[in-house]
């Protein structure tokens, strides 16, 4: 009796243990075999990227497509979320088992490159000769093409026309304004309100209106060398001109900013209609407008002349693709990617979801199949082409830091612990030392 | 009926204050499952009213979140939580099995050099998990471990959730020794005591570690996000996450849907588990 | 496998005669044996999944890696480096407040639930499960979502002051005044785990503990001190020891609601999220490595203090 309930006992927790681990090693679906192994006679590639459901459709569609192409290429898909995708994307990096193809961000991408985890293009074939001006070299650090324009991107200003219709102000003419344009239209969208719409969202840590505000006076965020290519005197100055937004009333106050910064976009002040105008990225437009439900007007920012041509706009990469620098497959990573910025085929599926395709052929071809927003955002960016300045390097190891350091000094700043020198001091100096880290 | 008419007045006082007790606890109750409420009224709530309307009132049940938010990945949402089961009930077994016999050592037993191993159980512990993040994928890389659910697994079969442990220790150490001690001079082995005597009185201590086992294991994020590569092998929490990318538009109505929909499980194995959690000493053997 | 067969052919029998010595002895190896063979799954995990890793953040602490490249030793520098940062003593500053005022409030509320929903009362399965659901939902996105929707500016909160003509807009999830104590009421709020334990607890308290005490004419309040303390304190002990050691590592609940950054002004600045965000938002993994085992060492300090202490107060049985 004894002996039987213990081989009982035994047998159970054997059993059990088999069980559970025999289930936990197997794969399900087309889970199974991980890197780039392959079949025996065909390439196996890992894809990775970040995005919602719908990119993630048209992702897989698109390497479906691809696949049934290009026999004896398989694809294994990894997508993920913004968030958390780069605390796999590094663990991966740090294990040797980074995906061949890679979707990059400007604020990745020399974090990445100049420690030599992705690939130079480059030498591998990638064929960049269709795309427009000012999109050709945007994944480019110091003579390496780390990564290629995946959709281009522009800084736009939203604003809810109707709002300011029914309070009987008069939008602006972009192409003149100049920011304290920018700061009186806003002050008085928030007085003819009486407060229930405040004039503008702040811009005050956004670095593209920096970037923009320093282009205009031939400075930049960051220059070669990986420094920052302005002074402590420049963010006193722009510390302080926002200050006159909060005094004015026409931004939110510092604890709504800080909320604003740490919501998702369809919860953010702009797009649940108690700010009245907001930075956005261009190929934003769309998610905007679905998440608040109607249309909006977008502008030009500023200029220091009151002239748009003097405004030195630019493209940026809404995202870029990179290969992995330990890819075993170089030259069919580079040539799924060649596809994917290249070909009609694969950008009928995707359309303008990643930003409009810097292959300006691509780009007419597609036209026509393009939502109504997507087709303002089109023509938007053809339009802007006089105003384009130089492209911007890609902001170095570190540079990341930019936006949420000067945010913490800039609130604390607007909360009135600190001053503006003070800010700005404490600001640069924090920022100096991530970038030499 | 009849005892309450035998005895009035003190079933009465009784009856009040088992009225004023569950008063109390409906009260608190209420802040506990409000946001239980809140998740249920948005899930039922268009994408694009979720954050601009306030309150919990619902003008219409807008249950497309839910066939939505059911067929709108890869695969159909019941392929993740399929997923999730084999992960949770092989960690449940890895964890009631492995972390039992070391406690009944580390309890019970004394040899050699314990409380040094003891004292490393609970450094394991201590050290914040982002910096063991990259050696342990390192490991299971080399293992050939990466995108099966083995790492997630595995590791419960040797203990290595030094909680655990430590609960089931303390839970034995108040176990009386005389049950063990009359187990010994009957000629019972170890194994056996183990088997015949704690196990039994270690119920409410099992129960416990197998809901928090499920629990975590379920809710878990980090370690499915860094393992579990391809979409075929995602887990719920990591299903959950691909409604939604902060830097496009996000699918929250569907999000809360399969929210409400991967609770299910969870609340209900809670529900019929907790009645372990009182299956003590007081109601088995050590009467 | 071997192991647990091996483990079954034990079989002890307990020295009766007093002309001991060598008999003695012969346990005592026994329970070698025995204790590391029930032992051997603990080992094996430690040696293959758990000490490997920590050993290996150890060497990292004293490198600069940046997980990409490969690491280069450089001494003591992280650890200097630490002397001087201003942000981590700010963390620190912010991780003792918590763990200070919140570990004892949500055990105190803890054991207070458990008592309550302990027996004798209808629909206990279905109160306990509800007061258990805050810590079902923990640091999912959804409370995230739903903290800011309290304490927020136009949250519930503000709305339910104004219903009092209270003009109230602060933002309490976005004040670095207030931001903190919203995290530390969270924290208490989901007081799930340390009840559902004090629960287990108190079923293993024999019955007849307190018939006994009826009989000699014992009150609720001598009752609770003399038996459900003294009986319960290995509990109260494992449960104060843990969530010290939770509440410093505290970081996903601070880590949803801040959206990762700490702020506002770095009030919400928990220890291990300045960690994360050096090693995988700065890429400094070598320092983030030796910020993890000064928190070690911390932690460790507080463990070996309450293990400490815990020889005046805990009773066991053994």
């Amino acid at each position: 009796m004894a002996t039987s309930r213990r081989q009982f006992l035994t047998m159970a927790s054997l059993g059990a243990m088999g069980a559970g681990l025999g289930l936990a090693g197997c794969s399900r679906g087309g889970g199974g075999g991980t890197g780039g192994g392959g079949g025996e006679d065909g390439v196996g590639l890992t894809f990775t990227w970040w995005g919602n459901e719908v990119r993630n459709a048209n992702t897989s569609e698109m390497i479906a497509a691809y696949v049934e192409a290009n026999p004896g290429i398989t694809i294994e898909e990894q997508p993920g979320e913004w968030a958390s995708y780069w605390d796999r994307l590094a663990t991966q990096t740090a294990g040797n088992t980074a995906p061949d193809v890679i979707q990059m961000d400007m604020a990745y991408i020399s974090e990445y490159g100049q420690r030599g985890a992705l690939l130079d293009l480059a030498e591998h074939g990638i064929d960049v000769s269709g795309f427009v001006e000012g999109t050709e070299a945007s994944g480019d650090i110091e003579g390496k093409s780390y990564g290629v324009n995946a959709g281009i991107n522009t800084p736009v200003i939203m604003v809810h026309a109707d709002l300011l219709e029914e309070l009987g102000i008069e939008m602006p003419d972009d192409t003149t304004w100049t920011w304290d344009d920018w700061l009186e239209l806003a002050t008085s969208i928030s007085e003819a309100s009486g407060g229930d719409v405040i004039g503008t969202s702040t811009f005050i840590s956004n670095d593209s209106m920096l970037s923009g505000w320093l282009r205009q006076q031939g400075k930049e965020l960051f220059v070669p060398g990986n420094e920052p290519g302005f002074t402590v005197d420049d963010i006193v100055t722009w510390l302080e001109y926002h200050q006159q937004f909060a005094d004015a009333g026409a931004i939110p106050s510092p604890s709504q900013i800080t909320e604003d910064s740490s919501v998702p976009l369809d919860q953010s002040m702009f797009v649940t209609g108690r700010t009245a105008m907001s930075m956005w990225w261009s190929n934003q437009l769309e998610a905007v407008e679905a998440a608040a439900g109607k249309e909006f007007a977008f502008l030009r920012f500023p200029s220091i002349a009151g002239d748009a041509l003097q405004r030195k706009a630019w493209y940026k990469a809404s995202m870029l693709w990179s290969v992995s620098a330990r890819t075993a497959h170089p030259e069919e990573s580079v040539a799924l990617i060649n596809w994917l910025i290249n070909s009609t085929e694969a950008n009928e599926i995707q359309l303008a979801e990643r930003g409009i395709p810097a292959n300006s052929e691509v780009a007419s071809v597609i036209e026509p199949l393009l939502s109504d927003g997507q087709q303002r955002v089109l023509t938007f960016i053809n339009d802007i082409v006089p105003e384009l300045g130089e492209t911007p390097i890609a902001p170095p190891p570190g540079g990341g830091q930019l936006s949420p350091l000067l945010l913490r000094y800039a609130t604390d700043m607007l909360f009135g612990n600190i001053g503006a020198r003070e800010a700005a001091e404490g600001f640069y100096d924090e920022l100096t030392a991530a970038l030499g880290a | 009926m009849t005892e309450l008419a035998t005895a009035r007045p003190r079933a009465g006082a009784s009856i009040a204050r088992s009225l004023a007790k569950h008063l109390l606890l409906i009260v608190a109750s209420l802040a506990m499952i409000y946001p239980l409420v809140w998740m249920l009224v948005s899930s039922l709530r268009p994408t694009e009213v979720i954050f601009r309307t306030p309150g919990l009132w619902l003008n219409e049940l807008y249950i497309e979140n839910y066939i939505e938010g059911w067929t709108a990945l890869a695969r159909p949402f019941d392929w993740y939580i399929v997923n999730s089961a084999i992960v949770v009930v092989g960690a449940i077994a890895g964890n009631l099995l492995s972390c039992s016999l070391a406690a009944y050592a580390f309890a019970r037993l004394k040899f050699r050099l314990r409380n040094l191993w003891f004292a490393i159980m609970l450094m394991t512990i201590m050290l914040p998990f982002h910096v063991v993040v990259v050696p342990q994928y390192i490991v299971f890389n080399n293992l050939g471990m990466v995108n099966t659910f083995l790492p997630l697994v595995l590791p419960k079969f040797l203990a290595t959730d030094a909680f655990f442990v430590f609960l089931m220790v303390q839970f034995i150490r108040g176990i009386p020794k005389e049950l063990d001690e009359a187990a010994r001079i009957d000629g019972a082995g170890h194994l056996r005591i183990f088997g015949q005597v704690m196990i039994p009185l270690m119920v409410p201590a099992l129960a416990t570690t197998a809901i928090f086992t499920f629990i975590w294991t379920w809710s878990d994020f980090f370690t499915s996000l860094i393992y579990l590569t391809s979409p075929d092998m995602y887990t719920v929490p990591i299903a959950l996450r691909s409604f939604l990318d902060a830097t496009s538009g996000s699918n929250w109505g569907a999000m809360f849907a399969m929210s409400i929909v991967s609770l299910v499980p969870i609340f209900f194995a809670f529900l019929f588990g907790q009645k372990y959690l009182v299956k003590g000493i007081a109601t088995t053997g050590g009467k | 496998m071997s192991a647990i067969s091996e483990l079954s052919k034990l079989s002890t029998r307990r020295a009766l005669s007093p002309e001991d010595r060598a008999a003695r002895r012969k346990e005592a190896s026994r329970d070698n044996k025995a204790g590391y063979l029930f032992l051997l799954p603990w080992l094996v995990g430690l040696f293959a999944f758990t000490l490997g890793p920590m050993l290996a953040s150890l060497y990292l602490s004293m490198t600069d890696y940046n997980l990409i490249q490969t690491p280069s030793f450089i001494g003591l520098d992280n650890y200097a480096r630490m002397l001087d940062d201003a942000r981590l003593h700010q963390s620190l500053r912010v991780t003792f407040t918590y763990v200070v005022v919140g570990v004892p409030l949500q055990l105190a509320l803890a054991l207070a639930i458990a008592l309550l929903l302990d027996k004798g009362m209808r629909g206990l399965p279905i109160y306990r499960s509800i007061f258990y659901l805050p810590s079902m939902l923990g640091g999912s996105v959804a409370i995230a979502l739903l903290w800011r929707q309290i304490f927020g500016t136009t949250g519930l909160v503000n709305q339910v002051l104004q219903l009092f003509g209270v003009p109230a807009t602060t933002g309490y999830v976005s004040d670095p005044q207030y931001a903190l104590w919203t995290l530390i009421l969270l924290h208490v709020w989901t007081f799930g785990s340390p009840m559902v334990i004090f629960l287990a607890g108190l079923r293993q308290i024999p019955t007849m503990y307190y018939e006994a005490a009826s009989l000699d004419g014992a009150g609720r309040l001598k009752k609770f001190l003399t038996i459900t303390m003294p009986l319960l304190s290995p509990i109260v002990f494992f449960n104060l020891v843990l969530q010290i050691i939770g509440a410093f590592q505290s970081f996903t609940q601070a880590y949803v609601v801040s959206n990762g950054t700490g702020g506002p002004s770095d009030s919400t600045l928990f220890f291990t999220l300045y960690l994360y965000e050096r090693g995988f938002t700065n890429f400094q993994m070598g320092y983030a490595s030796a910020m993890a085992w000064v928190l070690l060492v911390i932690i460790a300090a507080f463990t070996a203090i309450n293990f400490f202490a815990a020889k005046y107060w805990v009773f066991y049985d053994d």
